[in-house]
This record gives structure tokens, C-alpha cells and sequence, in this order.
């Protein structure tokens, strides 16, 4: 039990420190907000007037006072859940135009990954399992080459061939003329909309859990462990999944929470390809915009994210691997 | 008929990139069933994949190549793996090679006994449970630890839960492959004591191997004894004790000493095994065997019946036909090899030596904080003894005596909690907690360290010249013709000759004993008045300790250091040590003359130590 609540623990510091850090970073970056807002209303080369850029700041409530006093607001609308709101998209808040992104990106991730985990892990397993047969060297020298691609490179080859040659699939947006909610028609169109970023990623993402996996496999397989079960008579099965598999996914599943983190890098550049109405389009925008309240709220929402998927991992790695538990509680 | 025949048996391993290499050679024997038949060898023996051929577990790229093997009238050598299931554990089980991994670490032990019995037996659910706690008792083990996973076990534990794996379904038949190698003396006995009574109450057959003649004399009814992949001679375990055939078990049984003995002498076996990749021609253990005749270097002495068993030796026939005594002499029982000997006397002599450290009522407490608690633990408690020039002390006790933590503080790693290490050296007395810096950095070139495992104490990437270099560069400042000259006369005084042949090679081209050789000469390098070797010997063959052991001795005296032997064996303490220390829990709890102290030991925990060295004698 300490085990747990030790992580949960380091979960809630992190978590602070994360919190301080999504303040203090836009602000270290050079531009004002209401001075791109102005020039962006009355054209690139207009004379910039202060009184403009003033109101404007009024009008956004853009911050003002010493940093730390800006801190401890920040802080305090934090816990309400008020974010503020977007600069670029003025006047919606910035939940309101995250909510609209989010699920398309958290769904388009965790479908892909959690697939591709599942795909990696039993392809790569068993690949070590019948190791050095044609179906090992296909999946390794497979892997080997399409892992050196990137998702955005495949996603640009997807939009060319399947978008604009063959035409099967919408090469841009979430949607057409539906309207959002659960009814059949808008399902429909947002699962072909989104088949093709999700294949972009879906190609590279398994790689690195093939690989992993095969070669953890392959050496608990000259475990001392494996070669008892085999001469315990126990079926194949039994030992290459419960004694050989069940081990060699430990380093996985600690690897599937970092690898979330990573995958929302890549993601950005699937959506802006396929111009995608999620997260990673949304936060292209908020940098180009310097839209601090979105940029900010985008960038703690992800760092949350991976901080609870590392939670989480640590916690099915202490219910996985009773070594753990023992040695850190 | 048998319960097991091996007939004509051969393994070969073909890997891609070398040579084809046959681990075993037309090997045949048979066990009788609830026989117990041990077989020794070397590391490279072949007698690990013999083993591991019996039970049909070899692993590309190794297969079995010739011969049949046929358990209780089943011809299995090539039998369907599907088939096979059906005999595996309920038959033939087996306790792996000083099992510490031989447990599923992820799940809990009760799993790992239901899995198998259910897999081969009718028992479920409760029945299985019972069946458990039965075999719990009969390894002496709490029934609390059922449901423990293995990381909560001892290693001594461990090795219990796995014999009890092995007996799980009663089988008929159990390999065991070096069970208890690593494990301390104490719990190696008596895990052994637990098999060999096992063993007499339900009537397995076993398989030990092991490469400890001592306890294979000790536990065994009859012996093969394995050399280059091929059974060289085979005997009852009483006949092979007083009248062995082949040189090579003579060799084995010489390495082994009494350490009750005024003189304790031992033998070695000088060289090396042969490459199983070449063609060999004649004996293949003719090049190490001072009985060797024209003969042995010409035709391979086939296994013969001979005496009370079988033997391939050429001279061990000749000698046994009708009036072959007296054309080629009388059977000898020992082997005619390099000696290594330790008396009484030098131990007399040597305890005359100057007192060069002095442990003056040294404790060493660790504290652990985690939170707010805050736990101490007393390593050591209380130590005091002396180390002198031209003497070798022994250091005895089991793993978590405070052995390496006294190490620890002797060579300025650690500092007392209490108490004082004055080191005697050229500068007066100096008290060694108090060095820091440069003063810690010149007293590391007076005391220096000999690890337990030579196959990682020597830098895999480096040649031994450069290996030895090191140290006379880093601390005599040598460079050039000096530098080699000096490092030449290293690998010389280490009897690595000729030097100039070993200054290009890397350590992982030598042999175990070759490797802890370099690492001596390394300890030796800067002239150290003390040497801290941390069981030097215990991961090298039996046939090449008593080399290291001589090696060890014979600078004790020439060079006019101390050594500081630490180790959990009381058997090799009494070949080098002129004094034994014995620690238990970190107390001193004897102290004196080694030969004084085994033949009449005060204190309780010494005799459990003596009691547990095997004594086929």
C-alpha cells in the first residue's frame, strides 16, 4: 500500500512543478499578445497606436502586475477551472475551444496507441518466440525499415494516394455537413475522416513495441525460469505467455506511458497534414498566435496527460511486478 | 533392463560462425532405478549438456547427434515433443544449476507448483493446496512462504522450493545440475543432507552434477567421471575413492585435502582441456597426464571394464592385465602433479611476522533512513585482530558475516563506527578513517583488492599490457622501456610466461585461472604490503584453485606481503591461511591458528562450519 501511496505522492509534486512551469515559460518568450492582436486587425504595415494596444490588453485581459502576483491569480483561477480566454479565437474561452478539439485528438491517440501497443507487444512476442523463422525476419527487417519513416512523411504519402489519387477518403477536416453529437451520420463521417491519421500513425507507432518486446522476450527465454517450465512439461502456451510474455512485458508498460507523451509530438504534425480538428492543429495555431491562456492551457492539459499515464503505469507495474512493490515500499 | 540407458551418446553444437564443436562423445551409461550416480567434471566438461540432453532441453544450436536414450523402457531421444510432455515432471524432473532463477519472479511459488501438478495429475483446487504444504514439510520450509513470491526467499530457501518442485509428482527420475554451487557452505549441507534423505525415503533415481568431488563422494553410490566430453571412468563411489583408474580422477581426488592434517598437501592438474572443436588425436587428456605413454598420444583409449567399474587409460589397462604390473608398474592412487602444500610449521613461523594493521575494537553500524524511521544495523561488532607480513589470515564466515563490510573499512572504503584501523606503514602509524585525498590515494598502493569474479575485474576492451600498465604509471610515475620491463616481470612472477606472449592479449582470450593470475599480478603491480582477496577461488575449477592457492602462498612468502583471505570456506582457509578468524553476524567468535582452530574448535557456529566441509575421507 506504501508502494501507492508513494507514487501517488510524487504524482502530486510533479504535478506542481509541471503547474509552475506551463506559468513561467510563455512569459519568457519575446512579443506581445495585444501588439500581433492590433496588427493583425489593421494590417501588417499599420502604424501601431498605444492607446490601441492598450485597450486591447484591456480587452483581453491580458496580464498585468509583477510576476508573482500574476502567479498567485494564475493559481487561484486555475483551481475555479477558469483558463480564460482565447486570444486567437476571441471571445470564446479557452475550455470551450479546447473542448471542441479534445476529443478528436484523445480519441485518434489512445485508439492508435493502445492499438498499437497491443499490436506491437503480441507481433514482437511472438516473433521471439518462433525466433529466426521467416516470420521473425519479416516483422524485424519490416520494422527495421518502416521504423526509420516518419508519421508525417507517411501521413503527406496516405493524403496523396488514398486523399487525391484514389479519392476514398476526405483528405481534410473531422467532418462535413452532420451535425456533431451521436447520431449515426456524423460517427460515420468522423470515422473516415480520421482513418487516415490514424493509419499514418498506426504504421510507425508498433514499431518500437515490436522490437522492444522481441528483444526482451528473447532474452528472459534463456531464463533459467523458462527452461524449468519447459521441463515442467507445461504446454507451449503456458510457458511462452504466462512465464515468458508475463516478464517481458514489464519494460513496456513502463515504456507505453513515456511513449504517450512523445506520440502527441507526432500527432501535431499528422493533424496539421490532414488539417485534422484536434489538439495538435490547435496548438500550431496558439504558437503562431502567441495565444498564451490557450497555449498554456494546451501545454498543462498534455504534461497532465502524461503525468497520469505515468501514474497509472507505475501503478500497474507495482501490481505487475511484485519486486517492485517490495523494493520501494 | 534400466530405468535409464544411455547408449552411444553424442551432442554437437554447430553454431553459424565457428567451428562444429562436440560437447559430447559416444557417452553410455545406465542408472538403475532409486540409484544415485554422480558425475564430475570441469567447467566445459560437457557434463551441463549431457544433462541437459537427458532431459531434452538443448537449444539450437545444439542437437543430438548420435547414440539413443531410453528412460524406463522409452526410447525418447527423439520422441514428439507432444509425447514428451506427458513424461516431463511426472517422470523426469529436474533442480537447476544453484537455482536462484529458477522461479518465475513474477508470480507466487503456490502458482508454480499448482500449474505443473495440475498439468499432470488429477488433484485440483484444495487437493492441490495439501499436496503443497506436504512437500513444504517435507523440505522443512514454513507453510507461510506458499504464497511468497521468490524474491522473498532466501537463496538457501529457494533451492529448497525448487527441490520440492522436483519432487512434486514423485518422480522416478531427477537430474540434479549442480544444486547448491553458490550457496554458503552451511546451507549447501544441509540441502544436501535434505536430498540424500529424500533420496533413501522414496527411491528417485538422481543424476548429481557437480564439479565438487567432495560432496559427489560424500552423497553418491557410483560416479562417472566426465573429461572432454566423454566418460572417462566410472566406479562406485567407495572404489573410485581408493582405487581410481584414470590420471584425471586422480588429479580431481588430489585437489582435494584434509584439513585435519599436520601437512595438507594438494594436487593440480596443470593446462588446460582441450578445444572439443579440434581434431584430437590419441587421449584427449594425454597432453595434462604425467602417466602418459608413447601410446596415449597415438590411439584413443577406448572405456573398458575394468577393476570394479570402467576406465578409458591406456595404462590404467596395462597395469590392471595379467602381469602387467610388473612390465608397467604398480597402479599409482595419486596423481604425479605440481603440489601445493602448507604445513603447520610455516604457519608457526609466519605468525612471527611484523604486525602491519592493526583492527582495534572496530564496530561498523549502517544506518537506513526511509521517511521518518530511521533503522541501524550492526554489521560489525567489536572486531579486533592483526595483520601481519609473510602471513595469510583467513577471514571465515556465511554471506551477511561482515566479512566484506571489515574488507570494506581495511582498504578505506568505509570508516568505523567505533573504534580504530591503524595501518603500520613507512610513514609510522596512521590511522586509516583519517585519510582523504592524496594520503587515501598513496595508502591504496599499500593495500590491494583481489575480486571474487576474475571475468570482470579485467577491462574486456584493454590488453593485459595496458591492463597492467595502469598502475605503475598511475602510481611509480614509469613510462617506456621501464614500464615494460616492470610489466613483463609482472606476468612472469604470476607464471603467466612467456610474458611478451601475454602482453598483446585481452583477458577474455585466458582462461579463469590465467584471468585471476592477472588480476593478482595487478594487486601486485604497486608493491603492496597487504592483499585483500575476496574469495579469489570459489568461481574457478577445482583442478585450477589449488594453482591460484600456490600462487597466493608462494608470494606470501617471496614478496613479503599479508594477505587477508576472505572466504566461506573453512577447507580452503586451512590450505593458505596461517590464521583463521570466524565471524558470525558480524562477532568474532574464534580466532587463532587454522590447524589449531579445525582440529579443536571452541565455539559452536566454527564446528556447524567444519561439520559442513564433505569428507569422503
Amino acid at each position: 500500500m506504501r508502494y501507492f501511496a508513494r507514487k501517488f505522492g510524487f504524482f502530486v509534486a510533479t504535478l506542481w512543478a509541471v503547474v509552475t512551469l506551463n506559468f513561467l515559460i510563455p512569459r519568457l518568450q519575446p512579443g506581445d499578445p495585444a501588439e500581433i492582436m492590433v496588427k493583425k486587425l489593421a494590417g501588417k504595415d499599420a502604424q501601431l497606436d498605444p492607446a490601441q494596444v492598450r485597450a486591447m490588453r484591456a480587452m483581453l485581459g491580458a496580464p498585468d502586475g509583477s510576476l508573482v502576483q500574476q502567479y498567485g491569480t494564475y493559481l487561484g483561477e486555475l483551481v475555479r477551472g477558469n483558463f480564460g480566454l482565447s486570444y486567437s479565437y476571441y471571445p470564446f474561452k479557452v475550455t470551450e475551444v479546447i473542448g471542441q478539439a479534445f476529443w478528436w485528438t484523445v480519441i485518434l491517440v489512445t485508439v492508435t496507441q493502445a492499438l498499437s501497443f497491443v499490436v506491437g507487444v503480441v507481433l514482437g512476442a511472438y516473433a521471439a518466440w518462433r525466433r529466426n523463422s521467416r516470420f521473425d525476419s519479416v516483422v524485424t527487417l519490416g520494422s527495421t525499415f518502416l521504423g526509420t519513416l516518419q508519421p508525417f512523411w507517411i501521413a503527406l504519402l496516405l493524403l496523396y494516394v488514398f486523399g487525391y489519387s484514389l479519392g476514398w477518403f476526405p483528405t481534410s477536416g473531422g467532418y462535413e455537413e452532420s451535425t456533431p453529437g451521436l447520431n449515426f451520420p456524423f460517427v460515420q463521417e468522423a470515422v473516415s475522416h480520421s482513418f487516415l491519421p490514424a493509419l499514418a500513425l498506426l504504421i510507425v507507432t508498433p514499431i518500437g513495441w515490436i522490437l522492444g518486446m522481441r528483444n526482451t522476450m528473447i532474452m528472459n527465454l534463456g531464463e533459467d525460469y523458462i527452461r524449468l517450465a519447459k521441463a515442467k512439461g507445461l504446454p507451449d502456451r503456458v510457458v511462452a505467455l504466462k512465464y515468458a510474455a508475463r516478464n517481458a512485458l514489464l519494460p513496456s508498460v513502463t515504456g507505453f506511458a513515456l511513449a504517450l507523451g512523445g506520440v502527441l509530438g507526432g500527432a501535431i504534425l499528422v493533424e496539421q497534414a490532414f488539417d485534422y480538428p484536434g489538439l495538435g492543429r490547435l496548438m500550431g495555431e496558439a504558437v503562431e498566435n502567441k495565444d498564451y491562456p490557450l497555449l498554456q492551457t494546451l501545454m498543462l492539459l498534455t504534461t497532465v496527460g502524461v503525468l497520469v499515464a505515468n501514474l497509472v503505469a507505475d501503478l500497474l507495474y507495482g501490481v505487475l511486478d511484485p519486486r517492485a512493490r517490495r523494493a520501494q515500499s | 533392463m534400466s530405468l535409464l540407458d544411455v547408449s552411444d551418446l553424442s551432442v554437437r553444437y554447430e553454431p553459424k560462425s565457428h567451428r562444429p564443436l562436440d560437447a559430447v562423445q559416444h557417452v553410455s551409461f545406465s542408472i538403475e532405478a532409486g540409484e544415485f550416480v554422480g558425475l564430475i567434471g570441469e567447467s566445459g566438461s560437457g557434463k551441463t549438456t549431457l544433462g541437459t540432453a537427458l532431459l531434452r532441453l538443448l537449444q539450437r544450436p545444439g542437437r543430438i547427434s548420435a547414440g539413443s536414450i531410453t528412460f524406463d523402457g522409452t526410447d525418447i531421444t527423439h520422441l514428439h515433443e507432444d509425447e514428451l510432455r506427458d513424461l516431463r515432471w511426472r517422470d523426469i524432473s529436474t533442480v537447476f544449476q544453484s537455482s536462484m532463477n529458477a522461479l518465475n519472479p513474477v508470480t507466487r511459488v503456490e502458482a508454480q507448483f499448482r500449474d505443473v501438478i495440475e498439468q499432470h495429475s488429477r488433484l485440483r483446487g484444495e487437493a492441490v493446496t495439501t499436496r503443497i504444504r506436504e512437500l513444504f514439510d517435507m523440505v522443512i520450509i514454513d507453510h507461510r512462504f506458499i504464497s511468497a513470491y521468490p524474491h522473498e526467499l532466501s537463496g538457501g530457501m529457494r533451492q529448497r522450493v525448487n527441490l520440492a518442485l522436483a519432487l512434486a509428482l514423485e518422480p522416478k527420475f531427477v537430474l540434479l545440475d549442480e544444486p547448491t554451487t553458490g550457496l554458503d557452505v552451511v546451507v549447501q549441507h544441509s540441502i544436501l543432507e535434505n536430498v540424500r534423505r529424500l533420496q533413501a525415503e522414496q527411491g528417485f533415481a538422481v543424476l548429481f552434477i557437480s564439479h565438487d568431488i567432495g560432496t559427489v563422494l560424500d552423497l553418491s553410490d557410483r560416479i562417472l567421471v566426465m573429461y572432454a566430453g566423454r566418460i572417462v571412468e566410472e566406479q562406485p563411489a567407495a572404489a573410485l575413492l581408493r582405487d581410481p583408474l584414470h590420471p584425471y580422477s586422480k588429479g580431481l581426488l588430489g585437489s582435494y585435502g584434509d584439513p585435519r592434517a599436520e601437512t595438507v598437501r594438494i594436487t593440480y592438474v596443470p593446462g588446460r582441456p582441450p578445444d572439443l572443436s579440434l581434431e584430437i588425436r590419441g587421449c584427449s587428456f594425454a597432453p595434462r597426464c604425467p602417466e602418459r605413454i608413447a601410446r596415449c598420444t597415438e590411439v584413443d583409449p577406448p572405456l573398458l571394464p575394468m577393476a570394479a567399474g570402467r576406465a578409458a587409460c591406456h595404462v590404467a589397462q596395462l597395469q590392471r592385465d595379467e602381469g602387467g604390473a610388473g612390465e608397467h608398474g604398480e597402479p599409482k592412487r595419486t596423481f604425479d602433479g605440481p603440489q601445493f602444500v602448507k604445513t603447520a610449521e610455516e604457519s608457526t613461523q609466519a605468525l612471527r611476522g611484523d604486525v602491519v594493521l592493526t583492527v582495534d575494537h572496530v564496530s561498523k553500524v549502517f544506518t537506513r533512513r526511509r521517511g521518518l524511521t530511521v533503522q541501524h544495523t550492526e554489521a560489525v561488532t567489536d572486531a579486533s585482530f592483526v595483520l601481519r607480513k609473510g602471513e595469510v589470515t583467513a577471514l571465515v564466515g556465511q554471506s551477511g558475516s561482515g566479512k566484506s563490510t571489515l574488507a570494506r573499512m581495511i582498504t578505506g572504503v568505509d570508516s568505523p563506527t567505533t573504534g580504530r584501523i591503524v595501518f603500520h606503514g613507512p610513514n609510522g602509524d596512521q590511522e586509516v578513517a583519517g585519510f582523504r585525498g592524496r594520503s587515501l590515494r598513496d595508502y591504496r598502493s599499500n593495500v590491494q583488492m583481489v575480486f571474487q569474479d576474475p571475468y570482470s575485474s579485467i577491462n574486456p576492451a584493454k590488453r593485459l599490457g595496458y591492463v597492467l600498465a595502469r598502475p605503475l604509471a598511475n602510481y611509480h610515475g614509469l613510462k617506456g622501456d621501464a614500464l615494460r620491463d616492470r610489466v613483463e616481470e609482472l606476468l612472469e612472477t604470476v607464471a603467466l610466461t612467456p610474458a611478451d606472449r601475454f602482453v598483446n592479449r585481452y583477458g577474455y582470450e585466458l582462461s579463469g585461472g590465467q584471468r585471476q593470475r592477472v588480476v593478482i599480478a595487478k594487486a601486485l603491480a604497486v608493491e603492496p604490503d597487504i592483499i585483500v582477496a575476496d574469495e579469489p577461488i570459489s568461481s574457478l575449477d577445482v583442478s585450477i584453485r589449488a594453482e591460484i592457492l600456490e600462487l597466493l602462498g608462494g608470494l606470501v612468502q617471496t614478496k613479503d606481503v599479508g594477505i587477508l583471505y576472505i572466504t566461506h570456506d573453512l577447507l580452503s582457509a586451512r590450505m593458505l591461511a596461517d590464521e583463521v578468524i570466524v565471524l558470525n553476524n558480524g562477532r568474532i567468535v574464534e580466532q587463532g591458528q587454522t590447524l589449531a582452530v579445525i582440529r579443536s574448535p571452541q565455539d559452536a557456529y566454527t564446528r556447524t562450519l567444519i561439520e559442513a566441509i564433505p569428507n569422503p575421507f
